[in-house]
């Protein structure tokens, strides 16, 4: 077995891949029975609940049980790290798109992509500052708060803040989620995940 | 021929002094590193293994600077590390993970199987080299962390408590194996066990409060023993014991000025 195939199954990849694929069809399902084709404003937890799904399973992927040895590697870590975080991200968002077909102006495709992206930079950013296996929590926490008290909060600051509940058009909601994006992101592939205590 | 240097080393822990003022120089040989809990001897491996960095000194490792990027590059190809507690993948077997760690220390490709064929029969694992490594005795754990420390041939070989969970078979042909690694390539043990270090170590580098307190031969550590009637079994453990205080007494001295 190859080094980078090694290193796919090091960070669990093959179960991300079928965790993601799990969420996607559950997120495919769930819109249905919401039936949210007749009443579009019904799609809203899909579109907030089944990027935090995938983030969280992106999150569990960026622990490393062996980091001390994994700091002595010859290779530089961060364009690994940054093809894993970018890399199911793009997949993840992929994946989760046809559960919100259609309604690309308010809550379709566009919105999902964008939630997926800044849910999984928050997920990244939590991973080094609090270790992989609770770095599902911070956006998790973030996002039912916005989801919980994100009425009126269309204009303003609050299209912002409340980026995860703004319909896929709006601009400011995008700047926000690509930021987190680029920043958890960025924070990853430089630093890697917090250690942690083996759990081997 | 000098493997390690380190002139002026000091490492701070938050508001601790792990490590200060320490300068060494170890060549080819079997180096016990010996010490009371905090003394700065993981700090000190840790440095060596390039995973920390120093706030103050210089540590050269096989003639390159650590502290140049290249330099560092170069030598973690010809560094072995087996840190106190390493981690595994659990679904990963013997071969897979030292294989894994050759890759890491970018071994060429072609040698990879054979590496890790000679480093697992060296700690004697061969007959479990396909076995999950979840499924191994504490013991044989360890010896795993030891073959991943060897399979690129190391030229600075760094072992963090090496002997622990090791039975005292397993401990008698491990001394063999240092011994023998130490033929050819600078070996840093860090123990707690001095009879181990009586039995493979061509000399004794002994840490306390973050500074070197003693540097010698086992022999001498021996004898210094031998000469006293402080505590302990054998005449290696009352040598460790006066160097430590004799150590101690030195920096209670020179705080009393």
């Amino acid at each position: 077995m190859t080094g980078p195939l090694l290193y796919a199954r090091s960070r669990a990849l093959p179960l991300t891949l079928a965790a993601l694929a799990g969420t996607a069809a559950f997120a495919v399902w769930a819109a249905g029975r919401l039936d949210a084709y007749l009443d579009p404003e019904r799609r809203v937890p899909i579109v907030a609940l089944a990027p935090l799904l995938a983030s969280a399973v992106i999150g569990t992927s960026l622990y490393s049980a062996s980091d001390e040895l994994d700091r002595t590697a010859v290779r530089p870590w961060w364009p690994r790290r940054l093809a894993q975080v970018a890399g199911l991200a793009a997949l993840a968002a992929l994946l989760v798109t046809p559960a919100v077909l259609g309604h690309a102006d308010t809550f379709g495709a566009p919105s999902v992509v964008r939630n997926t992206l800044g849910c999984t930079g928050i997920t990244a950013a939590a991973a080094v500052l609090l270790g992989a296996r609770l770095s599902w929590l911070p956006a998790f926490g973030y996002v039912t708060a916005v989801y919980l008290g994100s009425h009126g909060t269309r204009w303003g600051a609050a299209s912002v803040w409340a980026w995860p509940m703004q319909p896929g058009t709006q601009p400011g909601a995008w700047a926000a989620a690509m930021t987190a994006f680029a920043l958890g992101t960025a924070l990853y592939a430089v630093r890697g995940a917090r250690p942690e205590r083996a759990r081997g | 021929m000098t493997s390690i240097r380190v002139t002026g080393l000091r490492v701070r822990h938050r508001r601790t002094l792990a490590l200060d003022s320490v300068d060494l120089d170890l060549g080819t040989g079997v180096h016990g590193l010996l010490g009371p809990n905090g003394a700065g001897k993981t700090s000190l491996i840790r440095v060596l293994a390039t995973v920390a960095r120093p706030d103050a000194g210089r540590v050269e490792l096989l003639g390159e600077d650590v502290a140049d990027h290249r330099g560092r590059t170069g030598v973690r190809r010809r560094l072995g590390y087996l840190p106190q507690e390493f981690g595994y993948y659990p679904g990963f077997t013997v071969r897979e993970f030292v294989a894994y760690v050759a890759w890491l220390k970018e071994v060429p490709a072609a040698g990879v199987p054979a590496a890790v064929e000679r480093a697992v029969a060296r700690v004697g694992l061969a007959d479990r080299i396909d076995a999950k490594v979840r499924t191994l005795s504490g013991g044989m754990v360890r010896r795993v962390g030891i073959a991943q420390a060897i399979v690129n041939d190391p030229g600075v070989l760094l072992l963090d408590e090496p002997t622990a969970g090791l039975d005292p078979e397993q401990r008698v042909e491990f001394r063999e194996l240092l011994r023998e690694l130490g033929g050819t390539a600078t070996v840093v043990v860090s123990t707690h066990l001095v009879e181990d270090v009586a039995a493979a170590c061509t000399e004794v580098t002994l840490l306390a409060g973050g500074r070197v307190a003693y540097r010698g031969t086992p022999g001498e550590l021996t004898r210094l023993g031998a000469d006293t009637d402080g505590p302990g079994d054998h005449p290696i453990e009352r040598g460790y014991t006066a160097a430590l205080r004799a150590h101690r007494a030195h920096g209670t001295r020179e705080a009393v000025r």
